[in-house]
């Protein structure tokens, strides 16, 4: 048994459009962030490896466009996440609005096996913006929202400075190696007598 | 030659194959693009991702050479540190400069930035460090994680498991390399990759799963995309995706095939049951599952170019004088009525003998594949083993039991049960074959045949009145020849002979002039060529093909009983080669009993 055993999680950000998704991505895995907006088109990829715990994780990052003609795209990105990240814009409140209309998209594209416990994160994003003067969504509003599904993690952050985001992504790859299950792989032996059918009981994996 | 290569630097190895050093192009082959991909340029607006830049904090001075390049996209990454990259899909711009995309990012990342400036920075830098980790795997501590089988490296002949494993998307060797295999879930979480780390790849695997996932959202599925000199050929199998780029100029064909096997050894391991553990669970991680195994991998992929098994879709049996083999086969039979579903004896690569249950089939490349992990498994070598396998064309869903015993250095027997209890019986058995293949001698008929390579070329009969019907006479008279001859004669150089009926072929020792690897696999790979274009569905069946070029002249015959692959001198004269090739045909005809195993009864597919 190799005593390290490397784990690799798909994270997927979602978010409205101009939310600061890939500034985020970028700040964390790069430390960099660029004042210029740029959208993402599809999907942007993304890998940072971690070391948390003594354990050596991969963190596979899907960044993907927040713009709704992309969303046909959902099935195929979003299948197999170990956790997703919804961002909102402090500043918008529609950003904020639509953070339910996310996560329920993802619930229903991704189809985990326990929605009710997938482990989500969430975001307010540019908390620097005007010193906080243009705010429109409070931190008390979105931890109720948080809270109401389920107590899903939040914090608020600043791309830009680089304010919570390393903190925020700890608990993301934490919550996603949660979900991690361990099960045993047992397929079925041949049975010479017929050998053509495998035996019903199924593996129990 | 092959201690050598073991000990120094890999690269000296496959040097065709790994690098490939062309020049930067931009050239893209439309045409070639499958239909399905035609379907999506219209909405490949959708896709894409952002351009390489400055944002991307890569403290090497190679970032003006960044804003240059547009088309370096896709494979691009960044040079700051090892633990972060970033790959993405295609552009937002033009369809047309969508597919030019494909080119530079996908399949051949040598579009301007890459090869030259990028690499020549880069790599200098992370070349030292690459040695130092390599230094460490060697060592041995980290060579556990990637479940690498650590191996006296003094055996091996080329170096085994995971190669190049401190490469990655943004090495500018990794993108020279001239055939990558990739196998991902359908999720886009990476299994494994034949060069590179493949969590440092999770990013380029994500790009392919992507792709995969895109063209199959439009309720298509995408096969190929050709790319100036690079081939991306994908398949789908269930929820297991598996990719090979080349730009090695084989038949889609081939390395669909390949593919195939890449596959069928993943089940051979596992079986399918892994596809409920997907349906169970999108997230499932199977590369615990295969953990240790990269050796059975490099080893499969490393035989592509070098085992004609790969693409005949048939075994080879060792040249054994008759009785030889009938005492073998007598003493397997004995023990398979004791409830062992099929007991091979095997040297190396080639069936010695083979004997199954009744009704029971055993299919080439099922043979080929778990002769692939016994011998590519160094644990096998040294003590008996039990181990489940499959066999995925026997029963791709269920685990058969495999007790492996060597009886030496290259000779092993492998006994197949399907009860995991058997072990102590199988062990008897094992002893008693043993003791009766040494009194009667097999195991050293198997050594001299294995060291001398009766089926030589030079031993082709002149004069037709002279058959001798067998090839063992010949090796006593002369016993002191080398093995690779000077050629046969009209400028043979090598054949092999394929048994439709039999599912067996026979290759000839190689003449000098092809004495080398690297000639070797030049002329497998033509072999290759000729297979795929005989064997067209579109345009064939066609019975025989005469084709000549700077390298050699090749022959292929079909006919309902067998398929002659041949190559000559590059001068030789077409009629003379016919004749000789007649006369290769009543040469094998004359010895069969002594190269194939016949009446194998489990061969009833």
């Amino acid at each position: 048994m190799p005593s390290r055993r490397r784990t690799l999680l798909k994270v997927i950000i979602l978010g409205d459009s101009g939310v600061g998704k890939t500034s985020l991505m970028n700040q964390y895995v790069n430390k960099k962030f660029s004042p210029q907006y740029k959208a993402t088109i599809g999907a942007d990829f993304l890998t940072k490896e971690v070391q948390s715990d003594d354990r050596l994780f991969t963190l596979q990052i899907w960044d993907t466009a927040g713009q709704e003609r992309f969303q046909s795209l959902g099935v195929a990105f979003y299948r197999g996440a170990d956790c997703c990240v919804l961002v909102y814009d402090v500043n918008v409140q529609k950003s904020f609005d639509n953070l339910n209309n996310w996560r329920e998209e993802f619930l229903i594209q991704a189809s985990p096996s326990d929605p009710e416990n997938f482990p989500f994160v969430v975001l307010g994003n540019k908390v620097d913006v005007d010193g906080g003067n243009s705010r429109v969504v409070s931190e008390k509003k979105a931890r109720a929202w948080c809270a109401s599904k389920g107590n899903i993690p939040y914090f608020e952050t600043s791309a830009k400075d680089g304010i919570n985001v390393e903190e925020a992504f700890e608990v993301i790859a934490k919550n996603g190696l949660k979900s991690e299950e361990e099960e045993i792989y047992l397929p079925d032996t041949i049975d010479v007598g017929n050998t053509s059918q495998p035996r019903a009981s199924g593996c129990d994996c | 030659m092959a201690s050598d290569l073991s000990s120094q630097s890999p690269s000296s190895d496959e040097e065709e194959e790994e690098s490939a050093g062309q020049k930067p192009k931009t050239a893209v082959n439309a045409n070639s693009i499958d239909n399905s991909l035609d379907a999506i340029e219209n909405q490949l607006s959708s896709i894409s991702f952002n351009t390489p830049i400055d944002e991307r904090t890569a403290p090497s001075d190679d970032h003006h050479h960044e804003s240059e390049s547009l088309s370096e996209t896709a494979m691009n990454s960044i040079g700051e540190s090892s633990s972060s990259r970033r790959s993405g899909l295609w552009t937002s711009n033009l369809e047309v400069e969508v597919e030019a995309e494909v080119d530079g990012g996908l399949a051949s990342p040598s579009s301007s930035g890459y090869a030259g400036e990028r690499g020549s920075s880069g790599s200098v830098t992370s070349g030292s460090g690459i040695d130092v980790v390599r230094e460490v795997r060697d060592n041995g501590s980290s060579m556990g994680d990637d479940g690498a089988v650590v191996l006296d490296s003094s055996e091996a002949q080329w170096i085994r498991g995971k190669r190049h494993a401190d490469e990655d998307d943004a090495s500018v060797s990794w993108r020279k390399r001239k055939k990558h295999f990739f196998v991902l879930s359908h999720s886009g979480k990476p299994i494994y990759s034949r060069y590179g780390d493949e969590h440092k790849l999770a990013g380029f695997s994500a790009t392919l799963q992507a792709i995969i996932s895109f063209v199959e959202n439009g309720g298509d599925r995408v096969k190929l995309v050709r790319a100036g000199k690079h081939q991306v050929v994908f398949l789908v199998k269930g929820p297991i995706y598996l990719v090979c780029i080349s730009c090695t100029e084989e038949p889609y064909e081939s390395l669909r095939g390949q593919l195939e096997l890449l596959y069928g050894q993943m089940i051979l391991i596992l079986t399918r049951s892994v596809d409920r553990c997907f349906e169970k669970n999108p997230k499932f991680d199977m590369t615990p599952l295969l953990g240790g195994t990269d050796a059975v991998f490099s080893s499969l992929i490393h035989s592509f170019s070098l085992n004609p098994a790969t693409f005949l879709h048939a075994y080879t049996c060792l040249p054994l004088a008759y009785a030889t083999r009938q005492a073998a086969g007598a003493v397997l039979q004995d023990v398979a009525d004791t409830g062992v579903v099929f007991a091979i004896l095997m040297c190396k690569d080639k069936v010695v003998s083979l004997v199954g249950l009744q009704k029971a089939s055993l299919h080439p490349d099922d043979m080929f594949l778990l002769a692939n992990f016994v011998m590519s498994s160094e644990s096998f070598r040294t003590s008996e083993s039990f181990s489940p396998i499959c066999l995925p064309r026997y029963n791709p869903m269920a685990f058969l039991y495999a007790y492996v015993h060597y009886l030496d250095v290259d000779t092993y027997l492998i006994l197949l049960t399907a009860s995991s209890q058997a072990f102590f019986h199988l062990k008897e058995c094992r002893i008693r074959i043993e003791t009766v293949l040494s009194k009667s001698n097999v195991l050293n008929e198997v050594q001299r045949s294995m060291s001398e390579g009766v089926l030589r070329i030079d031993h082709l009969p002149v004069d037709p009145s002279a058959r001798s019907g067998s090839l063992f006479h010949l090796n006593q008279r002369r016993p002191s020849e080398t093995v690779t001859g000077i050629g046969g004669p009209a400028g043979l150089l090598h054949f092999i002979y394929r048994s439709i009926y039999l599912d067996q072929y026979i290759s000839s020792e190689f003449a000098s002039p092809i004495s080398g690897r690297q000639q070797q696999k030049r002329l497998y790979r033509a072999y290759q060529r000729l297979y795929a274009s005989m064997h067209d569905k579109g345009v064939g069946p066609h019975k025989t093909q005469f084709r000549r070029d700077e390298n050699y002249v090749l022959l292929c015959w079909v006919t309902q009983d067998f398929e002659l692959y041949a190559a000559f001198d590059p001068l030789a004269d077409k009629a003379t080669a016919i004749r000789i090739c007649n006369r290769v045909c009543q040469w094998v005809k004359d010895v069969e009993n002594e190269i194939f195993l016949l009446g194998a009864s489990p061969f009833s597919w």
